[in-house]
């Protein structure tokens, strides 16, 4: 899913870059100091989990784990993406330095929608529902993220259908892993550490508007 | 009871999935590439899960001119016939994003290939001058194989080191992880270090 340095041309890069930017900026502010730590837990997650790979038929997958990111940060996802991706380009080379924006979108703008769609039915429902919506955003997430792929490899002059089939295709078992071990890690935490997904009891000013 | 047996269960099975990995390693593409006489021969591969097959891997000179392309085989190999003793810049993409350089100077080629080249344009470029180092041939005792003999002999001797020492900078070393959750953990502190006192300062 990490798009390589030199592959996309400048005028997407530069556009990726500046809406990043406004995403990260957007994130930052919504983020409460108090959910800053779980921010950097799922940032801690999302940048290990690309670096664990699982052989699966000729080649290897590995969990993005963007799903899960947005459903615990909402626009937090953006900085905690940022800042795992930033690292993994630095230190083992993943996507790029050039390409960090664009590669920052496809895997936070996905985490965003996920939060949208389906923190309020994880937040209804009880165990196997929250199992399903925890699956839906997490498979959900990864084909949006493979779908912003082949995006910005078709805007940049490479075929679309080519791309996003290859992508796409590539990414059906990591589409059921994802939504297996986000429906799980949701199921867990909800059952054990609701916190991470709702407001902290900490009396009338702190509503869920203001807490995101 | 049944319920925390079922979070022990589920904890377990996420923990034991993510700690299942035989081996870490980076999900990118990487070239490798060593000269053979006058051939450049390599192949293309994704660090821990195989050969990048039939992949373009396009040649250029070091000030960018077009050399050729070549698509790697089933075994994600591939070669090209050098024609000068430039720079060869080899550039693979696949249609999925990923994508990989790899530069074979000068100096591995043969002193035997020309030093310039006529690209396809009609265009002359003159790339660094590849000087053959000064001969000495009073010192050269008679009996030494050819030059080209022995290049070719130690390229041969010298490239399975050379790839082990390519995969071993791929692979993803604990230490490098460790370092990582640490720039997360600092970074994330600093945020919340600007955040509070920007509180404070609103108060």
């Amino acid at each position: 899913m990490h798009i390589a340095d030199g592959v996309l041309s400048g005028s997407v890069l530069a556009t990726g870059a500046a809406i990043a930017a406004v995403g990260v900026g957007i994130g930052l502010s919504k983020l409460n100091p108090q959910h800053v730590p779980r921010a950097a837990v799922l940032s801690s997650a999302f940048f290990v989990a690309s670096l664990v790979h699982v052989p699966l038929g000729v080649g290897s997958v590995h969990l993005i784990l963007n799903g899960l990111t947005g459903l615990a940060l909402g626009w937090g996802a953006f900085p905690a993406i940022f800042v795992g991706l930033l690292l993994q380009a630095v230190l083992f080379g993943f996507g790029g330095l050039t390409v960090l924006g664009v590669n920052t979108i496809t895997m936070a703008f996905p985490a965003v929608c996920c939060y949208a769609l389906f923190r309020k039915a994880m937040k209804a429902s009880q165990g196997y529902r929250t199992f399903a919506a925890g699956f839906l955003a997490g498979a959900g997430a990864v084909a949006l993220s493979g779908l912003l792929t082949g995006l910005a490899l078709a805007a940049s002059g490479k075929a679309f259908y080519v791309a996003a089939a290859t992508l796409l295709a590539a990414h059906v078992p990591v589409m059921l892993i994802e939504g297996f071990v986000t429906g799980a890690a949701v199921t867990f935490l909800v059952k054990v550490r609701p916190e991470v997904f709702y407001v902290p009891a900490r009396g009338p000013c702190c509503e869920e508007s203001a807490c995101v | 009871m049944c319920n925390r047996i079922s979070y022990v269960v589920w904890a377990a099975l996420v923990c034991g999935w993510l700690c299942w990995t035989p081996e870490a390693h980076a999900h990118k593409m990487k070239l490798f590439a060593a000269v053979e006489g006058d051939t450049i021969t390599g192949y293309a591969y994704f660090p821990g899960g195989g050969k990048a097959k039939h992949v373009k891997v396009t040649v250029r000179g070091p000030n960018g001119e077009a050399f050729g392309e070549v698509t790697t085989d089933d075994e994600g190999a591939f070669s090209f016939q050098a024609r000068s003793r430039t720079d060869h810049v080899l550039t693979s993409e696949s249609e999925d994003g990923h994508g990989a350089t790899y530069t074979v100077a000068a100096s591995e080629l043969p002193e035997s290939l020309p030093g310039m080249t006529v690209t396809a344009g009609g265009e002359v470029s003159t790339p660094a001058a590849a000087a053959p180092p000064p001969d000495n041939p009073a010192q050269t005792p008679p009996a030494t194989p050819p030059v080209e003999v022995v290049e070719r002999a130690v390229a041969a001797q010298i490239r399975p080191l050379r790839e082990q020492l390519q995969h071993y900078e791929d692979l993803i070393r604990f230490r490098d992880v460790l370092g990582g959750i640490g720039y997360i953990v600092g970074v994330m502190g600093l945020i919340s270090f600007l955040k509070t006192k920007k509180r404070a300062k609103d108060r």
